[in-house]
């Protein structure tokens, strides 16, 4: 083995030659100097750098807006009689009023039990636009300033219509939802630049939930002028903002939100990632109207809005698609979907053909906007005001389908998100607000009790060609005779 | 953009051709040879490393320990024999031109290695008498013979106070990796690594979800050519780390050869991979209608889906080298067929090291690896298009809308989930002994981890998307580092005072980039390209990072007894807040070698030790800073509040005070290592949501308290050590107590999922789940609410048992089980069965001991009114409301390795000219002893990114029983 040596001279130069090539090295190597670090996010910096702030987050709104609908569409539909849960996508618990708990009413996505976060983002947002944006913005354009108070105040019209109490501020106690809606009221008066009628229909929904009979009327007839089809929607994107309950409808494969079989004809009404959601229509200014003259005891003027209401629906298109759904329980059982089934309301109330669709279908015919089991001659000969009045809410149930009036009309206010009692020093858990409220005739027995119907087992066994055995079903309870016989209308 | 540091690589191979390109001076010359032995037994040792100092003439001892050692200069010669576990010998020899030197090296064991030298956390290189604080140290002997492919499966059972819990059978998956208990609710537990130097990619979820069972970057960190690593778990011993080593550090040295001629290592290996079935229940359980029909059998999962893997594996190397450079290049290839249909995986890696002295006092170092990972994998854990979930919870007819069960397997594996890594890992120092008591040292280089995984469902893939859909995502890492220092060292004339002061620098940067895209609907099959998608879509994340700092250490030394240091770094990261200028972490070590003065008969040495330290954890890159987030919408890029901001924002730090001894006992036979300690982390980083009126999210700040107390011991036993017979037993054990101490006025809050919750006087993530309750009062359940089971996730403490033996010169058999308790783990699979009826729970605990103990019906409990007399009942609870059912009693055994290697006979080896040839023998995860029956108490199969407390698992296949049969051998 030999070793290799080198003279000293040749030494020294050698370290000496290591040790520039080494810093030479280094200093080439940028990647070691921290002050390069670059957020690739929009600072506060980069935003006070912005051309146009308003005309740049105004999309932001308009998503946010979308994001809301989603949440409270979901929300109100599972809570109340309109659908029960049947998979694991949306926590069962929502599916019982009683269940449903600030912990719940937690998520800060848009499925059901994000309804508080996004009510509240959307109004953040908005107020971030409107108080600190517009202000500094050299040339704010109106027509956007006035987009941005439409979607505070619809903010704050989905605050009042879901919760009994909510903060409108940090560190603010929470205000009953009278206050809400009177803030709603504020903002779509400054919103009509934007849409007289999208403004003055939800000013009708806002004056019917403070019981503002006359204030309603007037802004229902002033959409109804203005567009006798008023339909004001919100549309979806596939790509980042879908519709929401069209995953739980259509496209996942338990198909898990499954309606009342009452309500099975109106059911999927979205079968797209992109379907729209209304927001507000003309049937709804129709039945305010109704409403407001049967709350007066005229009926006769009552049962003419209804009608329209009716007919409005009746002009709504459809579409067609490939239905796959088996209409299956949770536990696979199969739940009414033949056409010859008969369906009562209650045991008190006659059976009715036509309510259940022959599933799954291809080129099933659903709703897209509006539908009704309810035809206007049929409800042209009603007289008795009982009568008149279930056809209103059974109406409203059906006309509104999927569009979160529901709740509401049931009288069920869900809790604010935990999140905020935590952190809101002025707000402590069991104050108002912070557990779900619900009228006394709300049925909490059996377990989901506004969704179950009888018999359960309709068909003999689980398969797909299985036969019917049972063509008769009953619903558990008729929530809109509850409502009748429990006078909850706002105007009463 | 940043410049390239290519340069680099071809500026230091040039300096090693200039050092190699000197011309040779020859000398007379002659031949060392002997056999190294045991003291005590006389029996040979293999392994040993000899070596005539200051030659870089050197050899391993080969199977009987005998050694040649050519061309030794002539004249007075100092040879040295060290190995793990034994003494070093240095004995002077004269060797005569042209003449033979025969001796014999008798080698003294010793139970604990004082001498041993240690770098990691101190400014330069010490002997572990001096070291105040705790450093484990694996050594190549142990990492050679471990039959485990990446460095996290090596910690397991291996190091006292690691807990160390793997995630699933897939390839490509890491282990979680726990030192010291929980120090944070935010950021990842996994100890930082360092190769060669560079700190290198750790992130344990590094690509896109399939379900749980994430791809980690600790699988491509080979356990081959490594020459040590040491491992500090957080305290005095990480300080010089900074704000990075809450969590640990642990350094892997690789190889980078020892002189001589060039000696080449082959080596093949077959193996095969049987599936874990204990907790898997089949169709008899999920299916028992079709099984009664007699549509399939009760084990049709197992008979049509579950498969015997197999392994292959190929290593060769050489190392060798002069006395100025040597050098250790190797590669390898494994391939692997899992257990699961469309479950395997090729690895090809290369890596070389060499080591040049330039001149007597200047020395560079340079190692550098490439691994190409490919793996398959398989949708799992969470996913709905999980083949082994959808089966084990009755789901596949449902989702796939089959009609039998053949077909929905059919179904379930359409899809084709491809994944490949490259990784880099390249580091390169440079040593300048300046003069005898003043060094210089620097040390830069770089990890770069790229990965690509595609997820494809083809058409008609009913549980996913039946139009088709392709996922794709791409991650590239990029960490850059640079260490330099230098120390000076002094010491009175007799050596009885000595002091080693080092200053230094030390920081690194890393560069994230993440691309993820997805397209769907494809009109043809067998498109597998975005561009035949109908809809595409792409987002993008990145994340920069430096941080670094400089440090200051000083060692003082008594009488070559007492050891007393201090220190300290001073810190500056890009993730600091605007108000955050640097941030100081001192330490200080003790460490008195007590035996030196106190002679008890059955000790042999005894060392107690103290040290206080502090160390810090960076907060999130970017989490200083108030950002808005966009994303497209109806082709508007729509705006959003993202992160609230905070200039306040600094790094958590803990501060650990330790204290311990190790010993040597009974000649040496017995060797005991205790550590307790104490480490309270303040200014920890919680995730403090802000009001949702306000229309923010959550923000780091550091307001929290964590504190963490335990125990480490290790106890080695030498029982038997005959010339026949060697036989070894160890065991380690540690204890952690985990607790928040101060929620810095924050409500309580989840991490990790909904079900593990952040709250004062509990562990981190204490197990919160819906339990039934009553609330009237009435004796009987009729409400739900989330509380505390008093359980939490990760395991409380931990250990494992080893043993070896060693007969004759040729055979040793090692075995090796860990185990670790006190935890509780979460069963989603039975969650999820009850949708379809199917009540796992019940079915398998019932009629067991540990079903009899909560009820059979536990889990579903009548649920009654509490409005109306008379309690009427409502029905039975949901699984929603009644989760505590499902959390389990998590403590494990299990027989992790057994390992019999054989050395061939001289009269085999010599004939093929090798050096030595080994046959082995290796069996892995054997066997498994859990107190629950229903899920592997280890695993973590639904992992994610951040702080992954593990402890729930879906249906999870645990690693799989492997077998390898080998043959290596050495020229």
């Amino acid at each position: 083995m030999t070793k290799t040596r080198i003279t000293l001279g040749a030494r020294r130069m050698t370290a000496a030659t290591a040790l520039a090539a080494v810093l030479a090295t280094l200093s080439a190597c940028e990647a070691v100097d921290p002050t390069r670090i670059n957020n690739p996010t929009t600072t506060d910096d980069d935003l006070a750098g912005a051309n146009n702030p308003t005309s740049a987050l105004v999309p932001g709104l308009r998503a946010q807006f979308a994001r809301m609908i989603n949440a409270y569409v979901s929300a109100a539909e599972v809570v109340s009689d309109n659908y029960s849960i049947h998979g694991t996508g949306i926590n069962q618990d929502m599916d019982d009023p009683s269940a449903v708990t600030s912990d719940l009413v937690n998520g800060t996505g848009d499925a059901s039990s994000g309804v508080y976060w996004n009510v509240q983002s959307l109004k953040a947002l908005s107020d971030f636009v409107l108080n600190d944006i517009v202000p500094t913005d050299s040339d704010p354009p109106a027509d956007l300033v006035a987009e941005a108070s439409y979607y505070r105040g619809m903010a704050y019209l989905t605050m009042g219509e879901v919760f009994s109490f909510a903060p409108h501020e940090e560190d603010g106690p929470a205000l009953p939802a009278a206050e809400a809606l009177s803030n709603a009221l504020r903002d779509l008066s400054a919103a009509k630049r934007f849409s007289i009628a999208a403004a003055s229909a939800a000013e009708a929904r806002a004056h019917r939930l403070l019981g503002n009979a006359q204030a309603a009327e007037t802004a229902a007839a002033l959409v109804l002028d203005l567009d006798p089809n008023f339909l004001h929607r919100q549309e979806y994107d596939a790509q980042t903002i879908d519709n929401t309950p069209v995953a739980f409808l259509v496209l996942r494969a338990l198909q898990e939100m499954q309606p009342l079989p009452r309500l099975d004809f109106l059911d999927p009404k979205y079968t797209e990632r992109t379907a729209a959601i209304a927001v507000a229509k003309a049937e709804e200014m129709h039945l305010i109207l109704a409403e407001v003259d049967l709350a007066a005891g005229n009926l006769e003027a009552g049962r003419a809005h209804l009608v329209d209401a009716i007919n409005m629906a009746g002009t709504r298109g459809t579409t067609e698609f490939d239905d796959n759904d088996e209409r299956r329980n949770g536990d696979l059982s199969l739940r009414p979907r033949d056409s010859e089934i008969l369906i009562r309301s209650d045991a008190d109330s006659p059976y009715r053909a036509g309510l259940v669709l022959d599933r799954p279908a291809e080129g099933l015919e659903t709703p897209t906007v509006s539908a009704t089991s309810l035809d206007a001659d049929s409800v042209a000969e009603l007289s008795d005001a009982p009568d008149l009045w279930h056809a209103l809410w059974l109406a409203r149930q059906e006309m509104m389908f999927l569009e979160g009036r529901r709740l509401a009309d049931l009288g069920i206010k869900l809790p604010i998100m935990l999140r905020e009692i935590d952190q809101n020093p002025e707000i402590n858990a069991g104050d108002p607000g912070t557990e779900t409220m619900m009228p006394s005739w709300v049925p909490l027995t059996p377990l989901y009790a506004m969704d179950v119907y009888s018999p359960m087992e309709l068909y003999d066994g689980e398969d797909l060609n299985a036969e019917l055995l049972e063509m008769r079903v009953t619903i558990g309870v008729d929530m809109n005779r509850v409502l009748v016989e429990n006078d909850a209308s706002p105007f009463r | 953009m940043q410049k390239p540091c290519k340069n680099a690589a071809a500026v230091l191979v040039a300096l090693f051709a200039l050092a190699g390109g000197a011309a040779p001076a020859l000398a007379q010359t002659g031949v060392v040879q002997g056999q190294v032995v045991d003291a005590t037994s006389r029996r040979p040792l293999s392994d040993a490393q000899i070596s005539i100092e200051g030659t870089g003439i050197g050899q391993l001892a080969n199977a009987s320990g005998r050694f040649v050692l050519l061309g030794v200069p002539a004249g007075q010669q100092v040879l040295r024999v060290a190995l793990i576990g034994y003494e070093e010998s240095q004995q002077e020899i004269n060797v005569g031109a042209g003449q033979t030197v025969t001796l014999d090296v008798d080698l003294a064991s010793t139970a604990i290695s004082l001498d041993e030298i240690v770098v990691t956390g101190v400014g330069a290189e010490t002997t572990r008498r001096a070291l105040g604080a705790s450093v484990e140290v694996l050594s190549a002997e142990e990492i050679a013979l471990a039959p485990v492919q990446s460095v996290d499966q090596l910690l397991q059972g291996r190091v006292p106070g690691a807990t160390v819990s793997a995630t699933s059978a897939q390839p490509g998956t890491g282990s979680l990796i726990n030192f010291r208990g929980i120090s944070s609710v935010f950021n990842s537990q996994t100890p930082v690594i360092y190769v060669d130097g560079v700190r290198v990619d750790n992130d344990q979820s590094t690509a896109g979800g399939t379900g749980g069972e994430q791809s980690s970057a600790l699988s491509d960190l080979l356990t081959a050519d490594i020459e040590k690593i040491e491992v500090t778990k957080g305290g005095a011993a990480s300080t010089l780390f900074g704000s990075d080593a809450a969590t640990g550090v642990i350094q892997i040295f690789t190889k980078k050869g020892t002189p001589g001629a060039p000696r080449i290592t082959g080596r093949v290996e077959q193996g095969v991979e049987l599936p874990e079935l204990k907790y898997i229940f089949d169709t008899r359980l999920t299916f028992p209608k079709q099984v009664e029909a007699g549509e399939v059998t009760g084990t049709f999962m197992e008979d049509n889906y579950f498969q015997r893997g197999t392994t292959q594996n190929y290593y060769a190397g050489v190392t060798g080298g002069t006395a100025d450079v040597t050098y250790n290049v190797s590669g390898r290839l494994e391939t692997r067929t899992g257990t699961q249909p469309k479950d395997g995986s090729t690895n090809y890696s290369l890596r070389g090291g060499m080591q040049a002295s330039l001149t007597d006092d200047f020395s560079l170092e340079f190692s550098g690896s490439y691994v190409r990972h490919n793996f398959d994998r398989l949708y799992n854990g969470t996913a709905i298009a999980d083949p082994l979930t959808t089966f084990e919870v009755a789901d596949a007819l449902f989702f796939s809308g089959a009609k039998t069960l053949e077909e929905a397997l059919d179904i379930f594996l359409m899809p084709e989930i491809t994944e490949y890594v490259n990784r880099f890992i390249f580091s390169t120092s440079a040593r300048w002994d300046i003069r005898d008591d003043l060094n210089a040292r620097l040390t830069v280089g770089a990890d770069n981890r790229s990965n690509q995984q595609r997820r494809y469902q083809p058409i008609g893939f009913v549980p996913g998307e039946p139009t088709g859909q392709l996922n794709r995502y791409d991650r590239d890492f990029t960490s850059v580092s640079l260490e330099g220092g230098a120390t000076y060292q002094w010491s009175t004339a007799d050596g009885a005072i000595g002091t080693s002061t080092s200053i230094g620098v030390q920081g690194f940067r890393e560069d994230e980039t993440i691309i993820s895209a997805f397209g769907r609907t494809f009109a043809l099959p067998g498109t597998f390209d975005f561009d035949a998608a109908a809809t595409r879509d792409a987002v993008e994340g990145n994340t920069e990072v430096f941080n670094g700092g400089i440090y200051f250490d000083e060692q003082l030394s008594l009488w070559d007894k007492l050891y007393l240091g201090a220190g300290f770094r001073i810190d500056a990261g890009s993730s600091f807040g605007d108000a955050i200028d640097t941030e100081f972490f001192p330490k200080a070590t003790a460490s008195y070698v007590l035996s030196e003065d106190l002679q008890l008969g059955f000790m042999d040495e005894f060392k107690v030790r103290a040290a206080y330290g502090q160390t810090g954890s960076f907060p999130g890159a970017f989490l200083k800073d108030r950002t808005f987030f966009a994303i497209p919408f109806r082709n508007e890029a729509a705006a959003g509040f993202s992160n609230p901001g905070n200039d306040d924002l600094g790094p958590e730090k803990t501060s650990t005070i330790e204290a311990g001894f190790d010993a040597a006992l009974l000649n040496n036979r017995v060797g005991l290592n205790f550590t307790w300690y104490d480490a309270r982390t303040t200014d920890a980083l919680f995730q403090v949501p802000r009001q949702p009126v306000t229309g923010q999210g959550t923000q780091q700040e550091n307001v929290g308290e964590i504190w963490n107390w335990g125990i480490e011991a290790a106890v080695n036993f030498l029982v038997l050590n005959t010339r026949d017979v060697a036989w070894s037993v160890g065991g380690n054990f540690q204890f952690n107590h985990n607790e928040v101490t101060d929620m810095g006025g924050v409500a309580p809050f989840s991490v990790d999922g909904s079900q593990k919750r952040v709250t004062e006087g509990m562990p981190v993530g204490s197990w919160w789940v819906t339990t039934p309750t009553d609330t009237d009062g009435d004796g009987l359940p009729d409400g739900s609410s989330r509380e505390f089971t008093g359980g939490v996730p990760v395991p409380n403490k931990s250990g494992g048992v080893n043993t070896t033996v060693s007969m004759g010169d040729n055979l040793t058999v090692s075995v090796l089980a860990d185990w670790a308790g006190g935890h509780q783990v979460f069963d989603w699979g039975s969650v999820w069965s009850t949708f379809n009826g199917i009540y796992r729970r019940e079915s398998i605990r019932c009629g067991t001991e540990e079903g009899a103990l909560d009820g059979c019906e536990h889990a579903f409990p009548i649920r009654y009114h509490t409005r109306e007399n008379g309690a009427t009942p409502r029905g039975k609870y949901s699984q929603n409301a009644a989760r505590r059912a499902f959390l389990y009693d998590g403590d494990y055994f299990k027989l992790r390795e057994v390992a019999v290697r054989y050395v061939l006979p001289e009269s085999v080896s010599t004939p093929i000219k090798a050096r030595r040839a080994t046959v082995y023998a290796t069996g892995r995860n054997l066997w498994i002893w859990s107190r629950n029956v229903m899920v592997d108490g280890e695993l973590n199969g639904i992992a994610g990114g951040g702080l992954d407390l593990g402890g729930e698992t879906s249906v999870t296949l645990p690693p799989n029983r492997t077998f390898r049969l080998g043959v290596e051998v050495v020229f």
